[in-house]
């Protein structure tokens, strides 16, 4: 006989037995836990991405008039620092926009691989917000260093008295610093999604593996 | 949500409970995994009960959200990550010819089945439950076709594994 026949008869005829049955009493309880699915921790990181940019963005902008008045300088007039932060405020309402109606698509009743893809899209939409937020962090630092460099009258002045091969290595210094800080974040972030969809990457691969 | 709607949940939860446990015990290889996994049906279960419509016969549904559960929405706790207690899984032989090689090779095919990997296993499952290829590819989202395929490569690969 086929293995798998022999498995199947036997399958079918003991199943009822092997596990001891739940009697109503004891599901009752479980309809309150909470679920701790991939995608209910994927929501929580993304509502803390969301949260931890908006705060990281928001906090200088309003705790120091200094900051204000520097980036007003910085920008050369309100109206550009207005619409910068309009932009921004905008982005982050776009993405949560598709954030809530990626995760809405998300349907336990899909079939699997459906199911998969819903999940990996809703997972590429916090990767753009992740790498929006990266390269706005690495350009407004570029930004700031010209500015603070060329418009500054102290560091200027300061600048102005280097030599070439020390206004290289000055400038050489800041741009790995800012490129270590947006390397170490998208490092961060590949270990945390890694690790939490590293199953169903490998799951949804082997699926789509069938279709080649 | 209302008293009735969990009362007729529950209900046929308990009825049905026997598809949650076969799809544990093909996913987990400890009790306290199964548990947990049956937890976690459970709630995906509950959440999607709302939209569950009669159209579909509620078993068929179990199976849909049981092996989803257990392929993708799962996140493995840490007790069940490394413990390989295949022995734990007991598999009673109740057939009143009581065969000993025949148990033997038993226990062999489950091993090798818990050695698959999890689409393969959902395969397996949904033979085991004798669904044919058209519900298999539906409940995968693979063509019937593919299904027919991987499944041939999984007869093979469980014949190597037992045959090394």
């Amino acid at each position: 006989m086929d293995e798998l026949e022999l498995l199947k008869k036997d399958w079918q005829s003991n199943t009822a037995q092997d596990e001891p049955r739940l009697s109503s009493k004891d599901i009752y309880p479980m309809l309150l836990k909470k679920s701790s699915s991939i995608v209910k921790t994927l929501f929580y990181i993304s509502v803390a991405e969301l949260l931890f940019w908006v705060i990281i963005n928001s906090i200088p902008y309003f705790s120091s008039e200094q900051y204000r008045l520097d980036l007003e300088a910085m920008y050369g007039n309100d109206s550009i620092l207005l619409g910068v932060t309009i932009f921004s405020y905008a982005v982050v309402l776009a993405f949560v926009y598709l954030l809530y109606k990626s995760y809405k698509s998300i349907s336990v009743t899909d079939n699997a691989k459906r199911l998969m893809e819903s999940i990996l899209k809703t997972r590429k939409i916090i990767k753009y917000y992740v790498i929006y937020n990266l390269v706005m962090a690495f350009l407004s630092m570029a930004f700031g260093l010209y500015y603070m460099i060329y418009e500054n009258p102290e560091i200027s002045q300061q600048f102005a008295k280097f030599s070439n091969k020390q206004m290289f290595f000055a400038m050489a210094l800041m741009l790995l610093a800012t490129a270590a800080f947006v390397l170490v974040f998208w490092i961060f972030y590949r270990i945390i999604y890694g690790i939490l969809l590293r199953r169903l990457n490998r799951n949804y691969k082997e699926l789509k593996k069938l279709e080649v | 949500m209302d008293k009735e709607l969990e009362h007729s949940f529950v209900e046929l939860l308990e009825k049905h409970q026997n598809i949650v446990h076969k799809v544990c015990r093909l996913y987990t290889n400890n009790k306290d995994a199964h548990n947990d996994l049956f937890q976690e049906i459970t709630i995906q279960l509950w959440k999607a009960y709302p939209k569950f419509r009669g159209d579909a016969k509620f078993s068929t549904w179990m199976y849909r959200v049981g092996l989803n559960t257990a392929i993708t929405l799962y996140r493995k706790s840490k007790r069940s990550i490394k413990t390989q207690e295949f022995e734990t899984v007991s598999f009673k032989i109740k057939s009143e010819d009581y065969d000993d090689t025949e148990e033997q090779q038993l226990k062999l095919l489950y091993k090798a089945v818990h050695q698959l990997n999890d689409i393969e296993k959902a395969l397996v499952f949904l033979y085991l439950e004798d669904k044919n290829y058209s519900e298999i590819s539906e409940t995968l989202g693979i063509s019937e076709v593919n299904a027919r395929v991987k499944m041939n490569r999984v007869k093979k690969k469980i014949k190597t594994i037992l045959n090394p």
